[in-house]
């Protein structure tokens, strides 16, 4: 029943992010979504990717975020109590329930699958040792999602650099 | 259809037309990309449902390629609030015709 | 930009292409698109002006947009099938959401808006990339998905070629001219995807032939507008004599290379019983030519009204590179006659 409450949760959030208030609010919104989501992967039995679910985004990426909502700081944010942004945020769940209606007869359950099946022959969960698999089968994806981290350096550096006059400043 | 699966679909429905139909600053447009993350969940469920354990290196790879992808918007964010003076999407209209 | 930085990002650039072209697992391709992506945004923004940033806003919003709905349609191919095979697509709703998805990363009307926009704020050899070798892993997605809904990529390439031709008549900056140009030919492409995918893929090799010879032309007079056409004959005598050629081969007039693809474009439609679908390509295409004939009445039919300070520029010697240009304009003018060979090439 757990897993019920964190679907709706997950998808009030995503459309709590999606009916456009002010970013501190839109970023409050996403925490909440990722928080949620790591609750569902827990009920699913990979509590590892969970784990990294929840250091990686929740850590890295939402500190980033608060830090550049400083830079878009607005003097009066619209949470989702105002009028425009309530009436969004009413209609997307509402058509998110209509969408759901048409599907009503057909659900079939087959959570409840644990990811391990085999545990009593392994020592960890299924999840670690898949993602362990990065480092011996998957050597070339890891290089690959390396590259890709180091290209992005080199691009950030580049699109903030402006003219070489130093980082923040006007042009 | 799966309860999981409906889930996940609608929450990356959701965030797309958030991104697509109202947007006033470039970073909540930023921050409704970050549907990424449902993507993730996504890949993951299908890892542990299906029992392929295997396959979940694929979520590691697609949070590593999203984090790219965000740092690259928020570098963005940083060079037009500079170019522009302010990240409201209005004010990119120098190219309209 | 420093060259080393240059160098990782041109590695990028065609590393990303690479895996894309050598991956059969959706996962990866979409890796490939994302590094390709993320390799040409500091291409674009190399010279920090406000249009510059504004276009790469707009080019990374939307090819992000078109990445994560690419992500999320294998995703539930995976749901609903099982598979991540890029050849083993059945079911009808994750092809169409990855086909629309597509269309949208390289620029197919109705998905269209964003690519005159974006091609306007780049410089011309960014502009160049752009059209060409960016668009060429989306398209070889778009080659290997099995179309399941045969009305879908039709439709794409119609609306593509009506709207490329009807938007390209306003306009007067050259880059948007080429944008709009470029729209309407991925709809020839798009509207023998399902039929003949190596007569797709003729259609676009000779498409980058065509507009790269576009792009250098324009690039070597330093021009971007209709306006400083006119006074090309004073910098390039030569040159502005063979654009028209370029610009026609474009249109696709027969002596010329543009002709090839299509013909056999109309030629496969025939055979398929669509004539009316070939009927209204062949007339889509008499918008197109009406912005190049324009284009090359403003550059050599006629002389500039203004009085030119000098009419000698063409005696200083270029420091920039014509190789490219020569070789580029020679193929999209003479390459017709070697169609069989060519066509015999691609086709299995």
């Amino acid at each position: 029943m757990s897993c019920i409450c964190f679907y709706l949760v997950l998808v009030v959030g995503l459309a709590a992010v999606a009916s456009n208030p002010s970013p501190y609010y839109a970023a409050l919104g996403l925490v909440m979504v990722a928080g949620v989501g790591c609750g569902v992967l827990v009920n699913y039995g990979g509590s590892f990717l969970s784990l990294v679910l929840f250091l990686i985004y929740l850590g890295g990426m939402l500190v980033v975020f608060a830090y550049s909502a400083a830079l878009a700081a607005e003097p009066y944010p619209e949470s989702w109590g105002s009028g425009p942004v309530m009436m969004y945020m009413v209609f997307y769940v509402l058509g998110v329930v209509m969408v759901s209606g048409m599907f009503w007869g057909e659900w079939y359950m087959v959570f409840w699958v644990p990811a391990d099946e085999m545990g009593e022959f392994s020592m960890a969960r299924g999840d670690v040792e898949g993602v362990a698999l990065m480092y011996s089968f998957g050597g070339g994806m890891l290089l690959v999602g390396g590259w890709v981290l180091l290209l992005t350096l080199f691009v950030v550096l580049e699109l903030v650099r402006g003219l070489g006059r130093g980082a923040l400043r006007a042009v | 259809m799966t309860p999981a699966h409906f889930t996940f679909s609608s929450a990356f429905a959701l965030g797309l037309m958030g991104l697509a139909f109202h947007r006033t600053h470039l970073l909540s447009a930023l921050l409704s990309l970050e549907m990424m993350l449902t993507l993730f969940i996504a890949l993951s469920l299908w890892t542990l449902q299906l029992n392929s354990t295997s396959f979940s290196t694929s979520p590691m790879l697609l949070l590593a390629f999203s984090a790219c992808e965000a740092s690259t918007g928020l570098a963005l964010l940083v060079a037009t609030a500079r170019t522009h003076g302010t990240d409201r999407l209005q004010s990119l209209n120098l190219l309209q015709c | 930009m420093s060259p080393f930085i240059l160098s990782i990002l041109l590695l990028g650039l065609g590393l990303g292409t690479t895996i894309t072209f050598a991956s059969s697992h959706w996962l990866l391709a979409w890796m490939g698109l994302e590094n390709n992506t993320l390799a040409i945004i500091p291409l674009m923004a190399q010279h920090h002006h406000p249009r510059a940033a504004e276009a790469t806003t707009k080019y990374f919003l939307t090819q992000a947009t078109a990445a994560a709905m690419l992500l999320f349609a294998t995703t539930s191919n995976a749901w609903l099938s099982g598979q991540w095979h890029i050849l083993q697509m059945n079911h009808p709703l994750p092809t169409t959401l990855i086909t629309l998805a597509l269309a949208l990363k390289i620029g197919l009307a109705p998905m269209h808006a964003w690519l005159p926009e974006v091609l306007q704020g780049l410089n011309l050899t960014t502009g160049l990339i752009l059209s060409t070798w960016q668009k060429l892993a989306p398209f070889a997605l778009l080659l290997q998905v099995q179309q399941t809904n045969p009305a879908l990529t039709i439709m794409l390439g119609i609306t593509s070629m009506l709207i490329g031709g009807w938007a390209g008549l306003n306009q007067t900056q050259l880059r948007k001219i080429l944008a709009y140009s470029s729209i309407a030919h991925l709809g020839w492409m798009l509207i023998v995807i399902q039929f003949s995918p190596s007569l797709a893929l003729l259609t676009l090799l000779l498409y980058f032939i065509m507009t790269s010879s576009a792009f250098l032309s324009f690039k070597l007079n330093n021009t971007t507008n209709i306006n400083s056409l006119a006074t090309s004959w004073a910098k390039m005598p030569t040159l502005t004599s063979l654009a028209p050629l370029i610009l026609l081969s474009l249109a696709g007039l027969p002596p010329l290379t543009g002709f090839m693809p299509k013909w056999l474009i109309i030629q496969e439609l025939t055979k398929q019983g669509l004539a009316p679908t070939a009927t209204l390509a062949a007339l889509s295409a008499l918008l197109s030519l009406y912005f190049y004939l324009r284009l090359a009445y403003a550059m050599t039919l006629t002389i500039s009204p203004n009085n030119l300070t000098g009419t000698t520029p063409w005696r200083l010697p270029s420091n920039q590179l014509t190789l490219p240009l020569a070789a580029s304009v020679t193929a999209t003018n003479f390459l017709l006659p070697l169609s069989p060979p060519i066509l015999s090439l691609l086709t299995p």
